[in-house]
């Protein structure tokens, strides 16, 4: 099913999906960037830099109440807003970076608080040309409820699953010509990163980077963790009990692979005590065990390390100086 | 969710990012500014975590006031009533002067200028001031004789462009984690770094040239570059000639500054001396930054002069990426000095003593107000030691932890006839107070904060303070009322009115202009866009002023008894006296007690393993602390962060001041260290 959508029919979709969902749509914020912002029925910003804020973070938010324990030791589970989330306005590497948290924590054991707020969500991609300067995003395969497809003037949409078709129902039927050149335009797009961070799998599976390089590029960390609490598959965090009067309670909050306290042991033997070993296992676990246990990279190539980290040593850069520097250069 | 953009509350660098609420009105996170000019999208790990201690449930909700030993509940009226009642009443007795007030960096301009109204126009003393004193009173002093502005010269910005940076006493990319990255960034462009420190801090391993040099020698060294440069013809004679005055005195004074000479103070080799004197006056640009390493000395003041006359000697001034560039520490370090919160001076460097100043503010104020310069804190508190200060407020501040020699201020404090106190947090200072008000944070007031590049920023409320809490404005204002003074703001916005009407380098700044990227003063009018670079022309005294300064060495120094060297400061991740870092559980659990750090050399002299516990004695007192061998210190010198009540490096530090501006020797004592 392919609909043709003109931008009063989006503000008629999101205002009936916001009847029953907690609806969060791209919003400028004060100093420009783009962020998913509950949504009070004004304009909608339908194209741009991709949100700055991880999508993620919707689900598995910075810091978020667990339980309390009472004073008699009976422990209830933070309540979750009765509604469910839409977010509208993902694109394919951000819809990508869900699809892997979301089978992280659907792992058996599955981890409960997060399926509570995500089941039920709605995604809603937003593809097509709605990048910065109205610049081309790739179409999505899957991993999303709904897909709008800017194309211009219009919208082409259509559900990505079967449950999510009656909310297109009464447009008028969409372009399937029109969707099949948006197609191949994807299948031709090329993410400016995707060859360097290829490349710097390949040499890191082969071992082809030397220690040396781990502690150089660790000698540019200042440690901010800005890394870790950006990228939207990092799923690490540490518990927090703060107790009051009334009880204990029990939070959760992100946590980063670059301190010297996320592996530290009681004694204050550390496994990953120098600097440079944190840095490499930063790199190494998107790039070799994420592909050894899930089958695919924990880089969904989004950049959002890149931009957040001070010293310019996130993954595209990274990538970039791996490949450049430990690629085999071929005969000729 | 709602997304409020903020000033964050720790260092002086400014960045900007979003506290993140939930429905429920809860904190859930920290986004940095993506388009901000400093923040850029990146914060520091303080920054990323400066939600976290907002909600923490130690924070004070509800006034207190001290009945039979204990901190009682009462309501408002009444504490603010006693308050009044102790202070006008010590006022009346003993005379206004036998008060202090103490004020913070941590609050906003308007809060600032609230407080020293509340002084002097509220009390009738200028006996007010704030943590400034320890960390940059050295520069106020300093840089206002010998350029006329105790600012920053230049803006951050000119990291980008500069030639050479040299870094003096700053450990950057850990106190101002996103200036150091700048400068990181402008070496890997191409741009040249001399770092001079004693600990082999992050930067160094970046630099073209480390100079350890011993702590307490920065005269030495920084005179002896000069006369290096004099010798080699490499000083700007067009600069010299044009802009500035004093220069023959300065020539004749390095005389004695031969490489031999300096390299037997400072401990370094005569060779790096020369090439740094060489590297530094042969960049076109070049800037100097410089923080707590070059201030915080009984000779603070004259080692500012030194980095004033270098710069001058080599015409790094008044032009992008060259300057003298204090890194100020805490967020609103800058704008409590220049509203005032100082004890000689209005709002702007307007001073107490002249007496057109005194007639403009007492027209403001509507009432009368005292010429005689108030104390210095670290005077106040001798003065309370020794029972001439006797009632005291202390606004935002833990001098029990923050003030060198912990024994003297616990003493001071406790002698007091009234100790008032306004926190967020039940610090080590507010145990002591017969009355403690709750105060709301920065996450939960409006107000603007001014950064060490001299950017006026907003504040903004992102939630509501917990239980009884108020902003400090609101609080101030009550306790102005009951003085009879006017303050009927309705919000800090006016308070800026007010402020930008009395001082003339915030006379264009409102909050109507602050939206966007703030504006940095001076910014004299309503159309002035802000000033990025200062001294351009000429500089703000006119004639730039060469102050030769001769070699002191510190007051206090290793002898047999105490054979080690003290060297105090901060760590990356914990701010100050630990009051919020410690209360977040991210940062908490990174750095979780007080340590030592002591070089591999004199462990094995002392048979001390890392994470032993140790004894760490001065002649004013002895904590204990981990021990973390390494050889970020020297061998003889040990470092030890101030952040842990429960080994408070300022239980071992000396309250030598220097003679100007009285700030203590933080840097350098003598210690012993024996096993537990």
């Amino acid at each position: 099913m392919l609909k043709r959508l003109v931008e009063r029919d989006i503000y008629d979709l999101l205002g009936r999906i916001a009847d029953s969902y907690r609806l969060r749509v791209p919003g400028l914020l004060d100093d420009g960037t783009r962020t998913l912002l509950p949504w009070d029925g004004q304009q909608i910003s339908l194209f741009g830099e991709p949100p700055q804020r991880k999508p993620t973070a919707y689900f598995f938010p910075q810091t978020d109440p667990l339980l309390k324990i009472d004073p008699r030791g009976q422990a209830t589970p933070a309540a979750v807003a009765e509604k469910p989330f839409a977010l509208f306005g993902l694109d394919s590497i951000d819809l990508a970076a869900l699809a892997f948290t979301d089978r992280f924590f659907s792992n058996p054991p599955p981890d409960d608080h997060y399926l509570r707020r995500r089941n039920g969500a709605l995604l809603i991609g937003l593809t097509g040309y709605a990048g910065p300067s109205r610049g081309f995003l790739p179409l999505v395969k899957g991993n999303c409820d709904l897909e709008l497809i800017a194309c211009g003037e219009y919208w082409l949409a259509r559900a990505g699953c079967k449950s999510a078709d009656h909310w297109l129902a009464h447009y008028p039927p969409g372009d399937q010509e029109q969707l099949a050149v948006l197609q191949r335009e994807s299948a031709q797009w090329n993410h400016r990163a995707a060859v360097d961070v290829q490349q710097a799998m390949e040499l890191l599976r082969q071992d082809m980077v030397p220690d040396s390089f781990w502690e150089e590029i660790a000698s540019r960390c200042i440690l901010c963790s800005g890394c870790n609490l950006a990228c939207p598959t990092c799923t690490c965090f540490c518990v927090q009990d703060r107790q009051t009067a009334t009880g204990t309670v029990r939070s959760r909050v992100w946590d980063s692979c670059q301190l010297d306290a996320f592996m530290r042991e009681a004694s204050g033997h550390n496994p990953l005590g120098t600097e440079a070993l944190r840095t490499r296992r930063r790199i190494y676990h998107k790039l070799v065990a994420d592909p050894e246990r899930w089958g695919e990279p924990g880089c969904v190539l989004c950049g959002r390390c890149d931009r957040a980290c001070p010293t310019g040593i996130g993954m595209f850069a990274v990538a970039k100086e791996i490949a450049s520097r430990f690629a085999i250069s071929s005969p000729d | 969710m709602t997304a409020t953009l903020t000033t964050c509350p720790y260092c002086g660098t400014g960045c900007n990012f979003y506290l993140l609420r939930d429905e429920d009105g809860r904190l859930t996170g920290v986004e940095p500014a993506g388009n901000h000019p400093t923040s850029r999208g990146q914060l520091c790990i303080k920054g990323w975590n400066a939600h976290a201690f907002v909600e923490h449930p130690d924070r004070l909700t509800i006034p207190q006031i001290r009945t039979k030993g204990n901190l009682q509940p009462v309501d408002w009226q009444t504490a603010l009533d006693l308050i009044h009642e102790k202070l006008s009443g010590i006022a009346e007795k003993h005379g206004p002067d036998s008060l202090m007030f103490l004020s913070s960096a941590k609050v906003s301009n308007e809060e600032n200028y609230l407080l020293m109204k509340l002084a002097r126009a509220g009390y009738g003393t200028n006996n007010i001031d704030h943590c400034a004193r320890l960390c940059h009173s050295s520069t106020v002093t300093g840089l206002v004789e010998t350029l006329g502005s105790g600012a920053m010269t230049n803006s951050l910005s000119c990291f980008d462009e500069t030639e050479l940076i040299f870094v003096i006493g700053s450990n950057t990319t850990e106190q101002h984690p996103l200036i150091g990255s700048r400068i990181l960034q402008a070496v890997w462009r191409g741009a040249k770094l001399i770092v001079a420190d004693s600990r082999k801090i992050r930067l160094a391993r970046h630099a073209d040239l480390h100079l350890r040099h011993m702590n307490g020698t920065d005269v030495a060294l920084l005179n002896g570059l000069m006369r290096q440069i004099l010798l080699e013809g490499l000083e700007n004679r067009s600069f010299i000639a044009s802009r500035t005055e004093n220069f023959a005195a300065l020539e004749k004074s390095l005389a004695p500054f031969h490489p031999e000479y300096v390299a037997k103070v400072t401990g370094l080799l005569p060779e790096q001396i020369i090439s740094a004197a060489r590297m530094y006056a042969k960049a076109e640009k070049a800037m100097i930054v410089y923080a707590m390493g070059i201030t915080q000395h009984s000779h603070g003041v004259d080692n500012v002069r030194a980095v004033s006359n270098l710069a001058l000697l080599t015409g790094n001034l008044g032009r992008p990426g060259t300057g003298v560039n204090p890194l100020r520490g805490q967020n609103n370090v800058q704008g409590a000095c220049d509203m005032g919160a100082l004890p000689d001076v209005y709002s702007g460097y307007q001073r107490v003593s002249d007496p057109a100043a005194r007639l403009k503010f007492s027209a403001a104020w509507q009432t009368r107000l005292p010429e005689k310069p108030g104390l210095l804190s670290t005077h106040a508190i001798e003065a309370a030691a020794a029972g001439k200060i006797r009632g005291m407020l202390i606004l935002g501040e833990n001098p029990m932890l923050s003030d060198a020699n912990q024994n003297l201020v616990r003493q001071a404090l406790e002698k007091l006839e009234f100790l008032a106190v306004i926190d967020i947090f039940p610090t080590e200072t507010a145990q002591l107070a017969d009355v403690v008000l709750p105060a709301a944070c920065y996450a939960e007031r409006d107000g603007t904060f001014t950064s060490t590049e001299r950017r006026v920023q907003r504040g903004r409320k992102a939630v509501a303070p917990p239980g009884e809490a108020q902003a400090d404005w609101q609080i101030l204002c009550a306790l102005l009322q009951r003085c009879g003074v006017k303050a009927d703001y309705a919000e800090p916005g006016e308070i800026m009115a007010e402020i930008s009407g009395l001082t003339p380098s915030y006379a264009g700044i409102s909050y109507a202009r602050l939206d966007g990227n703030g504006l940095q003063w001076p910014c004299p009018d309503a159309q002035h866009p802000g000033t990025p670079i200062l001294h351009r022309e000429q500089c703000a005294r006119g004639k730039g002023r060469f102050s030769p300064v001769a070699y002191r060495p510190p007051k206090e120094l290793p002898d047999a008894s105490y054979p080690l060297l003290l060297n105090t400061g901060r760590t990356g991740i914990h701010w100050h006296t630990g009051s919020m870092t410690r209360r977040s559980h991210l940062l908490d659990r990174e750095e979780r007690s007080a340590f030592v750090e002591i070089n591999p050399e004199d462990a094995e002299k002392l048979q001390v393993r890392t994470r032993q516990q140790v004894k760490i004695s001065s002649r004013r007192g002895a904590i204990q602390a981990a021990a973390k061998v390494t050889e970020r210190v020297p061998p003889g010198q040990i470092f030890i962060p101030f952040h842990f009540a429960e080994g408070a490096a300022n239980a071992l530090t000396n309250n030598a001041l220097d003679p100007e501006s009285g700030i203590p020797e933080f840097k350098v004592c003598a210690v012993r260290i024996d096993p537990c």
